[in-house]
């Protein structure tokens, strides 16, 4: 039990380590944040391209290039992509690191919000279209009012879950040195040379933001069913 | 109102409409009948542009529609309703919002009118306390009031009636007849795909037999259903009366 306590007193109170920790998770969150926020508009976009073409044989060009980017995105690791982002793309300019790791974040969970968000799409019945342009409602109109909502209320969990998966994919961020929780919990295990006290405290952090955002999505889904009660 | 000239529709190699020529005028109750496969239901989907005529042209109110841009085509569907067989309600919304979505969304009245004009809506077709339910919380018969009530918060000039009764239960499609049979003597323009032929007796003005892509008779219900002449639609008649 001892030892325990001098491991914690060593771990984050010595010369307050844990501000590694607060200021990691500080980090993790801005990152996760706003690369949820580009994924999703990204996202969406990719789906709406996507579906419209495979609805209406329209927008040729877009579709291809949006199918590239899906191909090239899910083709490669995510660590990859944020190394290339940061050395190769933004190189030789001088940027934020948190700013690279939300792009690089943000695109790489646009390409699979984007096919999680299509399914949705696909999935309404097409008497749904009908019934919106049968009403004299613009193709535009009846995605927004009509498909969109169902499709949203379809993919809900999936994408509930892409926020798991990207809240905790931001643990690579310390490969291009950013110190998020992940890296702020290792520095804290290299400077004190105990693994156990720090790596737990770090894991722990994740599971409980993980419960949350689970539990948070769980009441929205209730909420969103209203509709289907009988 | 519409004249079709030399409509033809092919699914691919399909030819599922054979040039067809047809007249409908202001008042009419039309009812198509036929077997399944006949093209009756693409027939009615051309007339709103749902489906986009292969060959031929169809005119409403003396304008060629096939032409159509996007514009002129959502304008177009402003002015004709339809009622599909599986009603599609959206689910998502209540009853109310059903009806109001469209008449708001596009511009052609206040929230506070479609509203009224919803309540009024739900009054005829008789269900005035389910403004605020959704969509699954209904029967069949009451979710066909309802997209009947939706395209009439249009103020359309004609109704597309697509086999409206043939997803309903037996016992709910009487309701859904009688609330037709009202819209039809309030002199609503009507085109009706349907296998109900008491109703095509009843009300129709003019009632058309479809085989094989095309309109091989028609005439009043009385001669119609009496004295058939076409083979084909005596065929028809012997099976199903």
């Amino acid at each position: 039990m001892n030892k325990l306590i001098d491991d914690f007193q060593q771990n984050f109170l010595d010369e307050s380590r844990w501000h590694y920790l607060t200021n990691g998770l500080k980090t993790t969150l801005i990152i996760t944040f706003f690369a949820v926020i580009l994924g999703f508009v990204l996202g969406f976009l990719v789906a709406i391209v996507r579906s419209t073409h495979d609805k209406t044989g329209k927008m040729k060009i877009l579709n291809a290039l949006c199918r590239v980017y899906l191909t090239v995105i899910r083709g490669t690791p995510m660590v990859v992509q944020l190394l290339i982002t940061y050395f190769v793309i933004f190189g030789s300019v001088n940027i934020d690191k948190t700013l690279v790791a939300v792009l690089a974040f943000g695109v790489n969970s646009g390409a699979y919000v984007a096919e999680i968000v299509r399914s949705g799409i696909m999935s309404v019945d097409n008497g749904q279209f009908e019934a919106g342009r049968s009403l004299g409602l613009s193709y535009r109109q009846t995605m927004i009012s009509i498909v969109l909502p169902q499709a949203f209320k379809t993919v809900l969990p999936a994408l509930a879950n892409e926020c798991i998966v990207l809240l905790k994919e931001t643990s690579v961020a310390g490969y291009i040195a950013i110190q998020d929780l992940t890296k702020g919990g290792d520095i804290i295990r290299s400077q004190t040379f105990s693994a156990f006290m720090p790596l737990i405290t770090v894991a722990l952090i994740y599971l409980i933001m993980v419960v949350v955002l689970t539990h948070l999505v769980g009441k929205l889904e209730r909420r969103l069913s209203q509709s289907d009660r009988r | 109102m519409i004249d079709v000239k030399h409509l033809s529709k092919s699914f691919g190699e399909v030819e599922v409409l054979k040039d067809i020529n047809e007249t409908i005028d202001k008042g009419e109750k039309v009812v198509i009948v036929g077997p399944s496969g006949s093209g009756k239901s693409t027939f009615l989907r051309c007339l709103n542009l749902m489906e986009k005529p292969t060959s031929g042209d169809i005119f409403f109110e003396g304008e060629n529609i096939t032409q159509a841009n996007e514009h002129e085509m959502n304008k177009l569907r402003q002015r004709m309703g339809m009622v599909f067989q599986h009603f599609n309600l959206f689910p998502h919304l209540t009853i109310k919002k059903n009806i109001t979505l469209a008449p708001v969304k596009l511009g052609l009245m206040t929230a506070d009118e479609a509203d009224k004009k919803a309540e009024e809506l739900l009054e005829r077709v008789g269900l005035p306390d389910k403004a605020d339910e959704y969509p699954s919380r209904l029967s069949g018969g009451q979710k066909q009031r309802i997209a009947i009530a939706r395209s009439l918060a249009m103020n359309p000039e004609v109704m597309l009636f697509d086999e409206p009764t043939s997803a309903l239960d037996p016992e709910m499609v009487g309701e859904v007849l009688e609330l037709m049979k009202q819209l039809a003597n309030d002199g609503m323009t009507m085109v009706v795909v349907t296998h109900e032929m008491g109703f095509a007796r009843e009300v129709a003005s003019r009632v058309l037999f479809m085989a094989d892509g095309k309109i091989l008779e028609q005439n009043k219900p009385s001669e119609f259903f009496a004295h058939p002449e076409n083979q084909r639609l005596k065929d028809f008649l012997s099976k199903i009366i």
